[in-house]
């Protein structure tokens, strides 16, 4: 068990990451009951709009690390979010009193369409994210290498959860979506705006997805136009770990899964990784399938 | 209390799911300060008459006009900003947020007012709300949870007020309680509709009351009259 430390630091980094991703999967689901599987497409989309700020403009040595990154990540999310919500007013809204199946086949369509889309405009090769903003620091402490590029993506994905956490409890925008998420009906005859608060969660759920995908070009030095799919596969584990609709339940979903990969391929073996996510995902549909934090109260009737 | 000022009427209300009528053809007036009772047997088109009023379910034909307005146009939450709210069958609280949330959530309409008179209102009216303020909902008995759904819907200081069977699966005593709270809450000015399975209890309370069967408007009176009506004695108020 050497570098223990390491690992765990590890595994929450890449758990914070899931844990951004698989907020936007459980949130859409939570008011909408559906899975919008163009939402892996949306993480890959934030990773090439920050391609495009960091290394095509350069935007680090213009303005500086600090401010660069400041900028790029109000941009890509801001600008991820654009088209979440725009994929929401096309993909799904026509289809809001269709039957499942035809939002589900849209989903899809909207995933590839959106992966086609990005493969025209960047390629189909790997990029290189080679935005050097950060300094290539490693503590020592105690033994253990701690990069400094761990700490910050790992910081960043808690600051921006720990702010989302803030306006879903305690604003009244808040309120109206776990209400809706809870009984849409019961929420209408409160006065809550059912379809402003989709709106609203196609806004912030792929903000999240998009800056996500910011932090993976940043931290993994390389992107890819179907990243999406395996970051989106992973993610929705942890949304289904942690209870799918229940938002706590997505961030502390991530942060297991990426602890039990990392865990799992610097303790069991390298070729497990993978697999461990979808053992996962099995055992908790066959066991436990409202999630590790299951309801703490059931509906009386 | 009749003969007031008109507050709500359905025109030849008709609602159908999915092709299915359910309401044909419903016409309904009901005064300002009045307690209206609607009654029928399963599957009769009560709820959904509520729901066509509070807008969740669109009509297929007919008006709903309130307070001179057409309302079946509007969407639901235009419908609770003009003043009427719904305690609805089953109760349907938010059972994951607290009691104290659920009320809050009751006002939302009523954007950056001061919510605290009416909580405390709220409380007076139903002592057991206040001790269990942040409790979960769903974890409280039925009849707490009913008296949760009625104070949600009060929040919002309804003009109208829709109660769908708020008696549903009480013990007798807490049933006796209810409706005279709900007696209550109409003279302290809420017009009220009921619907009620409880029919004797409800046309105790009523003004005047409406029988519906399968979607059909049967009879309309004086809730007085209904309550000896030989018609509604067999059908709905058991041989006596
Ligand atoms: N969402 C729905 N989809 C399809 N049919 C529905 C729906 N809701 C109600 N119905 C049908 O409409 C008819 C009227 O139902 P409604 O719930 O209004 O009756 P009700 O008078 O409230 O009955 P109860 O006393 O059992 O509550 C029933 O035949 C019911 O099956
Ligand atoms: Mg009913």
């Amino acid at each position: 068990m050497a570098h223990l430390v390491e690992q765990l630091i590890y595994g929450l980094t890449v758990g914070s990451i899931y844990a951004l991703i698989a907020l936007g999967y459980t949130m859409v689901y939570g008011v909408m009951k559906l899975i919008n599987f163009a939402h892996g497409e949306l993480f890959t989309l934030g990773a090439y709009f920050g391609f495009v700020f960091l290394v095509t403009l350069n935007w680090g040595g213009f303005f500086g690390p600090a401010i660069a990154i400041g900028l790029t990540v109000i941009l890509v999310s801001g600008l991820v979010a654009m088209a979440g919500h725009l994929l929401e007013r096309v993909a799904y809204r026509p289809l809001r009193h269709s039957d499942r199946l035809a939002a589900v086949v849209s989903a899809l369509g909207a995933s590839i369409f959106l992966q086609n889309v990005i493969m025209v405009v960047w390629g189909s090769r790997y990029r290189a994210f080679n935005a050097s903003l950060l300094p290539t620091v490693v503590w020592q402490v105690g033994g253990q290498n701690i990069p400094l590029i761990r700490l910050f993506v790992f910081l960043v994905a808690v600051a921006v959860m720990l702010g989302l956490y803030l306006f879903i409890n305690r604003t009244r925008l808040g309120l109206a979506i776990r209400a809706a998420a809870i009984d849409q009906g019961a929420a209408k005859l409160m006065g809550v705006d059912v379809s402003r608060v989709i709106a609203v969660v196609f806004i912030i759920g792929p903000a999240l997805g998009g800056l996500a995908g910011l932090l993976v070009g940043i931290y993994y030095g390389q992107i890819n136009f179907n990243m999406g799919q395996i970051y989106g596969l992973k993610a929705f584990t942890a949304a289904v770990i942690g209870g799918i609709g229940n938002i706590p339940g997505a961030m502390i979903g991530g942060l297991v899964l990426g602890l039990l990969e990392t865990l799992g391929d610097a303790y069991i073996s390298g070729a497990w990784k993978d697999a461990i996510a979808f053992v996962a995902l099995i055992l908790i549909l066959v066991f436990r399938p409202t999630g590790i934090l299951r309801e703490r109260v059931a509906e009386k009737l | 209390m009749t003969g007031g000022e008109l507050l709500l009427e359905l025109k030849n209300l008709v609602v159908s799911y999915g092709g299915v009528e359910a309401v044909h053809g419903l016409s309904l007036k009901v005064h300002k300060g009045e307690l209206v009772t609607i009654l029928g047997a399963n599957g009769a088109g009560k709820s959904t008459t509520l729901m066509a009023i509070s807008g969740v379910v669109r009509p297929s034909g007919g008006e709903i006009h309130f307070q001179g307005r057409r309302i079946d146009v509007l969407k639901s939450h235009e419908v609770v900003a003009l003043g009427i709210t719904q305690s609805p069958e089953g109760r349907r609280v938010f059972g994951p947020m607290t009691v104290e949330e659920n009320l809050k959530l009751g006002a939302f309409t009523r954007k950056g007012q001061d919510l605290e008179p009416d909580l405390k209102l709220v409380f007076e009216l139903f002592p057991r709300l206040l001790e269990r303020r942040y409790q979960m909902a769903g974890t409280l008995s039925g009849g707490e949870q009913q008296m949760l759904a009625i104070g949600r819907a009060l929040m919002a200081q309804p003009k109208l007020l829709l109660l769908d069977e708020p008696s549903l699966g009480l013990a007798p005593l807490l049933v006796k309680s209810i409706f005279e709270t709900i007696k209550g809450i109409n003279e302290s000015g809420v017009t009220i509709i009921l619907v009620e399975q409880n029919a004797r209890a409800a046309l105790k309370l009523a003004d005047r009351g409406y029988v519906l069967d399968v979607g059909h408007l049967v009879l309309e009176d004086k809730a007085e009259h209904l309550l000896n009506n030989p018609q509604v004695r067999d059908a709905y108020l058991g041989s006596r």
